[in-house]
């Protein structure tokens, strides 16, 4: 066991990483928009990892949480906009129709699609995704297609000069907060008693069963709070960053590879991992997008491809291995 | 009025099912083999679009002869992503081989862009129809439905008939003792991949004469997950089931369009399509060894 002490420094590179990163968008002139960006992507990949990190199942249909968090806000706010006086309420309100719906989602899921391993997973979370976001849309539930849009309520119950803060600043902040409590949990999951026996399913079921781990309990604890991050980054981000929910946006499986990629790129199951996932990733998408526009993916494919087959261990694991009798190891993880 | 619409509509169905199913049985062959899920199915189904639509308008060949070079063409790009990439991810946990083959299709998306551009395309080819009465079928849909089941069954006669065949349906049954026995694994599960690709690649051509309209280089992303369910419904490891789950896919497809059309103040294409995904759910759980296998 690790000294009292000594057992939280691993969040100070996560968190100096948050702080520089929130200093350069209040401070350089025109960057915040870029700020926010690598926020979103650290927050997605932090919220993904706990999951598809630490359990090593790989959830296809991650993004339907982040979907029914954004349709949680969108119902909260459109629903209720009618009751005078609510105010930022309304907002509290839509966060916690977020994490409930998304809670609901994934206890829903988790307790049938679990059973199955690998690939079959894999395929039944896709099956998932795309199952709700059809099934909205063909019968025609919250709006189906035409999907929600709620400016108009936005600026009416919060006036129109707060209502542009929250959308180009406070949201932003919101995501800050999801990536830094992802970050935290993370850390606590790894250090307790969840954490080993994560670390023990990961790498071989069969064998943790048989060790009298109760593997469905500690699968199902990461794959709620994984969710309910997602829910809460779906409802900060898309609803209240854009104002509006359509189906075909929300449930889109490329925000699902992009949460895989950076949790991937920044090294799987670690704590520093998805935020120089997200760091790399979102930085090079928004120089790439801007040097050759409409054909970044034509780049980025290859690399991904290059990674996975010369990098498995992502940049924080190469890191881990690097540093690991140095005075640094006690800072990564 | 209402059983004859649903009947022309099965039949329909029934013509595109065959056709879904031999787009399936690529994926369900390089599953069955190399236990990997080939993401990007679909881009490799929009590349036999391409060659069809290339080899029509620009040298005027016909389609049925586009077959066996979109063949050779995805055998070749199967033995080229195998050598250089998959082999090394045989023994990778599924993550990586999932975000690879997803790659791979992001990769040949983008550069069949780059090469004809991201608008829809299409061809004409003028072969007539038949008028059933309750339906009317132009002849390609129906030379793409026998050229489906001609490749299946020549599937099958490679599977049972030759050595290679049999080495491949030893290794999906249990690889280690298919290497004690001799049989040549690598040699087996780069052919597999090879063959699934080509198989593929093929059936884009076949998928083309119900789209003539609708080539693009983003269309595969659909028939990737209609590739998921029909591959489920058969069992996912099976290429034979994968033809059969088409085949019931098609008539699902077809006959559940029907009938939601009844339903008033809903969207009958957008259930159809969450009905497929609640049959995947449904199967994967009950039933993962497919509808048709007993064991």
């Amino acid at each position: 066991m690790k000294k009292e002490s000594t057992k939280y420094y691993p969040l100070i590179p996560v968190f100096a990483a948050y702080l520089v990163l929130f200093l350069i968008g209040r401070n350089v002139p025109g960057m915040w928009q870029l700020v926010a960006m690598l926020l979103f992507y650290c927050a997605l990949g932090q919220a993904f990892n706990i999951f598809l990190g630490m359990t090593g199942y790989v959830d296809f249909g991650y993004v339907a949480f982040m979907g029914v968090g954004t349709y949680g806000m969108a119902l909260a706010i459109t629903k209720l906009a009618h009751i005078e006086g609510l105010g930022i309420a309304i907002i509290i309100i839509g966060f916690v129709m977020a994490l409930f719906m998304a809670t609901l989602l994934s206890l829903a899921v988790g307790a049938v699609a679990l059973r199955l391993r690998g690939a079959y997973f894999a395929i039944a979370t896709i099956g998932v995704n795309e199952g709700l976001r059809f099934f909205i849309e063909g019968a025609r539930i919250w709006n189906g297609s035409e999907g929600l849009i709620f400016t108009a309520q936005l600026n009416q119950i919060l006036g129109r000069e707060t209502a542009s803060t929250l959308m180009t600043f406070w949201a932003d902040i919101m995501v800050l907060i999801i990536a830094v409590s992802a970050a935290f949990i993370t850390l606590y999951y790894i250090r307790s008693k969840i954490g080993y026996a994560l670390t023990a399913l990961r790498e071989d079921e069969d064998a943790a069963k048989v060790m009298g781990i109760n593997v469905t309990k500690y699968k199902i604890i990461a794959f709620v709070t994984s969710a309910c991050f997602a829910g809460l980054l779906g409802a900060a981000s898309w609803a209240l960053k854009t104002p509006y929910v359509f189906p075909p946006e929300v449930f889109e499986i490329h925000y699902t590879i992009e949460a895989i990629i950076i949790v991937l790129l920044g090294g799987s199951g670690t704590l520093l991992g998805p935020v120089v996932g997200g760091l790399i990733y979102g930085i090079s998408k928004y120089y790439l997008s801007i040097f050759i526009p409409g054909f970044q993916l034509l780049i980025f494919a290859p690399i991904i491809i290059i990674i996975i087959v010369l990098f498995p261990e992502g940049v924080v694991g190469m890191l881990k291995n690097r540093f690991k009798d140095s005075a640094l190891a006690q800072f990564i993880i | 009025m209402l059983l004859e619409q649903l009947i022309g509509n099965l039949i329909q169905g029934l013509v595109l099912g065959a056709v879904y199913g031999m787009a399936t049985m690529g994926l369900s062959l390089i599953f069955g083999v190399l236990k990997v899920v080939n993401v990007g199915h679909g881009a490799f189904i929009m590349v036999g679009a391409f060659i069809t639509l290339w080899l029509f308008n620009a040298l005027g060949i016909n389609p049925i002869l586009a077959v066996p070079v979109a063949f050779i063409v995805g055998m070749g790009l199967g033995l080229l992503f195998y050598y250089t990439i998959m082999q090394r991810l045989i023994k990778a946990p599924e993550l990586a081989t999932l975000l690879v083959t997803f790659a791979i299709g992001i990769l040949l998306e983008e550069t069949v862009k780059l090469i004809f551009g991201s608008e829809f395309r299409g061809y004409n080819w003028a072969v007539g129809k038949i008028n059933l009465g309750i339906t009317v079928l132009p002849m390609t849909k129906i030379y793409a439905c026998i050229g489906s089941v001609v490749i299946a069954l020549l599937l099958y006669l490679w599977f049972n008939k030759t050595r290679a065949g049999s080495a491949m349906r030893s290794v999906v049954e249990d690889s280690e003792g298919a290497r004690v026995c001799g049989v040549n694994v690598g040699g087996t599960y780069a052919l597999s991949f090879a063959l699934g690709l080509g198989l593929t690649v093929a059936s884009g051509v076949l998928l083309t004469m119900f789209i003539p309209v609708g080539i693009n280089p983003y269309m595969g992303g659909g028939y990737t997950l209609k590739a998921f369910v029909i591959a489920v419904l058969g069992g996912l490891a099976s290429p034979y089931g994968a033809f059969f789950g088409g085949l019931i896919f098609g008539l699902i497809e077809n006959g559940s369009y029907t009938l939601f059309a009844l339903i008033p103040g809903v969207e009958p294409f957008a259930l159809t399509r969450f009905l497929s995904f609640a049959m995947l759910l449904v199967i994967l759980l009950i039933r993962p060894t497919g509808l048709l296998r007993a064991k």
